[in-house]
């Protein structure tokens, strides 16, 4: 028992690298208003390795390693055309400040955006300063010093992508976030994993070697719910990644199926099945049933809630077929969103709460729709002769990822704005990767 | 957020510790708080697993079966035939109810066997809608079960959705052999 005593604190004490403490401060922020980006254009950005500004060797690569993390979020995003680093003029060793630049060496490449910064490693201690310049006018338009771990340096790359799309945009990036998800490795059986977007820092949830499924974020981004078959039957457990403990929640006869987190962390929407049925029920923290919520003799399942926490999305086929319900929550009424298509499944509300994004079957095959919530014509975003689904929105509500076996064989995880545009492969494992839910924006 | 001091980390192992100290909570995760008060294989249940509220083990099913790498299939030579189901359909067709009268027949002759039915979906669609319909065809094969004379007690139920495919062709041949209830007879047990 001492022995084991020991592991669960050692993992505990290495979890809380999920928590990770990284500090920024603005020292620089010039409002310039937001850039247009619409009709397509996207803005050819220069993003140079970070020169070191401390007096040993990179031998992590962190000067890279961040360099490379923002260029491949800035591709991601669809809003960037990131400049090759082989037509780069300045070296990583170059000025970092506007007065040290030659920003001529930047408009000969066409960049018209320049993101340059330095580093400095001391121990596992990471001091990083990351500056986007406006190359034309030789200006800079945000600055920003992160202190952190230097394991935990692409956490910041991601962070400054985050302020890079805000100066463009006005509302700041999705890439300061994970995407959890299921994956089979090839085989018969199904883990949970998280990872950075771009699939780095990957991290395994469960090791049961059993079916694990439906991983879902709580609103503070640290804890996550997934249904495991690791006890036989299947349950609904609760992981919290700041202990490393997993924690049995809800019914505990084998009937549980998905669950979500409402928006204040205080209740979980989940389908329970009784004699062969389904239907919806809400949780208290410690998975104490306080309400049931649907009550026809027709499979209700997979709930999302509304982000005022008033509604619950959910999938319902006492129509005959499975499609997408509305559900009021202190009344108990429900009504119909979806009427196109006989197949309609795995809705996801937006963070933003005007459009609800889900699964649905044409012509044989698996596509993503969103629909607006207050109802009326869906919008297919994906199509070809793949099937997409399992759609997830990001946190600013912009863009959504879902799995996909396009192009034949495994499914993988992608991302795409939410109208479509940009569709983007993320994973790139041996085996099946699903059921991803993205995370809320992380500290 | 604040920085974490050394007194913070002392605070968090107590923390810790106090959970490790009290934990009875059950979890998927061999490498997490149970570890010390089942012993089991998580996934593979042994001949004790009282899991769930049915009586019957789950150590012969289609999920122990993929635990090690074979395929959960039906051997021809079974006393209890699969039935099969249309897409996105729990109805029972004639062939599905000649079968489980066949399969009741047996069940009648061998009055001390249990079943578990599991319900498989393909692997089309979503995996929890799959699940909630997997479950919808196990029960409509044990209703019918019943209405032929089998006490309820000696059936118990699970869904398995789209999670373990007897194959994994994208062809209607291959779809239509996972959507499928399977009867597992429920080993491990004194049969009483």
């Amino acid at each position: 028992m001492k022995l084991l005593s020991k592991k669960i604190v050692l993992t505990g004490l290495l979890t809380f690298a999920f928590v990770a403490f990284i500090r920024g401060h603005f020292y620089a922020q010039v409002n310039t208003g937001t850039i247009d980006l619409t009709g397509g254009r996207r803005v050819p950005i220069a993003i140079a390795p970070l020169k070191n500004l401390a007096s040993g060797d990179d031998a992590r690569g962190v000067g890279e390693g961040i360099a490379d993390a923002i260029a491949n979020d800035m591709r991601l995003s669809g809003w960037f055309r990131v400049l090759d680093r082989s037509a780069y003029i300045e070296g990583p060793q170059s000025g970092i400040t506007a007065d040290a630049i030659n920003f001529k060496n930047w408009t000969t490449i066409n960049a018209e955006s320049l993101v340059k910064g330095g580093f400095s490693v001391q121990g596992e201690d990471l001091v990083v300063e990351l500056r986007l310049f406006d190359v034309y006018q030789g200006k800079l338009l945000v600055g920003k010093r992160y202190t952190g771990k230097v394991r935990d340096f692409r956490r910041i790359a991601h962070r400054f992508s985050d302020e890079i799309i805000n100066q463009f945009t006005g509302t700041p990036g999705p890439f300061n976030t994970r995407i959890a998800y299921v994956s089979n490795g090839g085989g018969g059986l199904k883990e949970v994993y998280f990872s950075h977007l771009d699939g780095t820092d990957k991290f395994q949830v469960t090791t049961n070697k059993s079916i694990n499924l439906s991983p879902a974020w709580s609103p503070d981004g640290r804890m996550l719910l997934y249904t495991s078959y690791g006890q036989g039957r299947r349950s609904l457990y609760l992981y919290d990644l700041t202990t490393g403990r997993h924690t049995l929640i809800g019914e505990q006869n084998g009937s549980s199926i998905g669950g979500r987190w409402s928006p204040d962390g205080q209740r979980v929407a989940v389908a329970f099945e009784r004699g062969g049925n389904t239907d919806v029920y809400i949780l208290d923290r410690s998975g104490r049933t306080i309400r049931r919520l649907t009550e026809d003799r027709g499979i209700d399942v997979s709930p999302s809630w509304s982000p005022d926490g008033n509604r619950l999305a959910f999938v319902s086929n006492r129509s005959g077929n499975p499609q997408i319900y509305l559900l009021d929550i202190a009344t108990g009424n429900a009504r119909r969103l979806t009427f196109s298509g006989s197949y309609n499944t795995s809705p996801d509300w937006s963070p933003k709460g005007d459009k609800i994004a889900y699964t649905g079957r044409v012509s044989g095959r698996f596509q993503i729709f969103t629909i607006p919530a207050q109802g009326g014509e869906p919008q297919q975003l994906t199509s070809g002769s793949g099937d997409n689904e399992d759609p997830s929105w990001a946190p600013d509500s912009r863009f959504i990822a879902f799995s996909s076996n396009r192009g034949g064989g495994r499914y993988h995880l992608y991302m795409m704005r939410d109208t479509g545009e940009n569709q983007q492969r993320l994973t790139a494992s041996g085996g099946d990767d699903t059921n991803p839910s993205w995370s809320p924006r992380l500290e | 957020m604040a920085k974490l001091n050394a007194f913070w980390y002392a605070v968090i192992i107590v923390i810790a510790l106090s959970f490790v100290a009290c934990s009875k909570t059950a979890t998927p995760n061999g490498s997490g708080g149970t570890a010390g008060s089942g012993g089991r294989t998580p996934g593979q249940p042994g001949p004790n697993d009282k899991s769930g509220s049915s009586d019957l083990g789950t150590g012969s099913g289609s999920l122990s079966e993929a635990g090690k790498g074979q395929s959960p299939e039906t051997p021809r030579s079974s006393p209890l035939q699969e039935v099969y189901f249309g897409f996105d359909s729990f109805d029972l067709s004639n062939d599905a109810r000649a079968t489980l009268k066949r399969n009741a027949d047996w069940l009648k002759a061998n009055q001390s066997v249990r079943v578990e039915i599991e319900g498989h979906c393909d692997d089309r669609g979503t995996n929890e809608y799959n699940l909630a319909l997997g479950a919808k065809r196990a029960q409509a094969a044990k209703d019918y079960l019943v209405s032929l004379g089998i006490p309820a007690d000696r059936l118990s139920t699970i869904s398995y959705g789209e999670e373990l495919p007897v194959c994994r062709e994208q062809t209607e041949d291959c779809w239509q052999k996972n959507r499928r209830d399977r009867f597992v007879v429920a080993t491990g047990r004194p049969s009483s």
